[in-house]
């Protein structure tokens, strides 16, 4: 009943918006609100692979975003902890 | 003028312009930010999105091609990041003299489920990854080895085991070349070739994953 465009335009929408978010929304000085507003864009994304029915890649993006994450939240609270001005 | 495969199914044709103008529309977005950031920080953030505008370009292709190129793009995008993360923490390390653990609570666990449950698990995902075969069945099988490398990692674990490991890692992607060789030299064996290949990049994948654990391990043994 839903057509294949709708979550294929959904994710371009999600992307372009998120991106937008990423680079001139409210609070992106602080690191931490610029690394959690790049998770949006990275759902767009894999809404996107959804459509053409990349799974494998879909699901390496998944992991690989969750790793990527988690490092800069890590290095954002050790570089904090140690002073460094962000 | 374009020229289509007949393979390629119209939706994926279709949607080919919008998805490569989304991506350049993203990679100028992203570009933006990087050009009026000044912190080194924030611009390694913002080549987050320019990535994902790559990978958006790479993807509306829409064939297999564009999976197999996806891929090796996560990976290096990954390695990036944690090499130039190491390199703003050891800068600012330098610089104030003052040093961060990388996990923030010692790992001192003394409890049964980390003695009972790993192996069992361990052992079904490997089970079930050797059923899948392939790179997907290669890395259910090393989550298992790797959740079990994790959990004994903070009890200790015997040395020499995950070097050996490493070496037949090694011996699996020379089987994975070799499956390759056999599908384009030798056609008429292409089952053999497929096999190899297989199980190859399943063994290789695996053992990749177990290798993160060899690596835990010497982080947390200078502690």
């Amino acid at each position: 009943m839903l057509e294949v465009y709708i979550w294929f335009y959904a994710g371009c929408t999600l992307v372009i918006v998120g991106s937008l978010a990423t680079v001139i929304g409210p609070g992106v000085k602080d690191p931490l609100v610029r690394t959690l507003n790049t998770e949006i864009p990275a759902v767009g994304l894999s809404l996107i692979f959804l459509t053409y029915n990349h799974t494998i890649a879909l699901l390496t993006f998944i992991a690989a975003t969750s790793i990527i994450t988690l490092i800069l939240l890590r290095t954002i609270v050790r570089l904090e902890e140690m002073g460094a001005e962000l | 003028m374009i020229l289509v495969p007949d393979v390629v199914s119209p939706v994926v044709v279709a949607i080919y312009a919008p998805a490569v103008f989304v991506g350049i529309i993203v990679a100028l977005i992203g570009l933006f930010g990087i050009s009026i950031e000044k912190n080194d920080l924030q611009v390694l953030i913002l080549t987050d999105i320019v990535g994902v505008a790559m990978l958006i370009i790479v993807a509306a292709v829409g064939t297999d091609l564009a999976e197999s190129l996806v891929l090796p793009g996560l990976v290096v995008e990954l390695a990036e990041i944690l090499a130039i993360c190491e390199i703003l923490m050891s800068r600012e390390m330098r610089k104030t003299g003052k040093s961060v653990a990388l996990i923030p609570t010692p790992l001192n666990f003394d409890m049964e489920v980390l003695q009972t449950a790993p192996v069992f698990i361990a052992i079904i995902l490997v089970i079930y990854g050797a059923f899948l075969s392939g790179f997907t069945g290669g890395a259910i099988a090393g989550g298992g080895i790797l959740f079990y490398v994790m959990s004994l990692t903070v009890r200790g674990l015997p040395s020499d085991l995950w070097e050996g490991i490493a070496g037949a890692s090694g011996i699996a992607w020379c089987l994975w070349l070799i499956g390759f060789i056999i599908l384009f030299v030798f056609p008429n064996y292409w089952l053999l070739g497929l096999m190899l290949a297989a199980f190859g990049v399943f063994i290789k994948v695996a053992f990749k994953a177990g290798l993160i654990g060899v690596m835990n391990r010497e982080e947390f043994r200078k502690e």
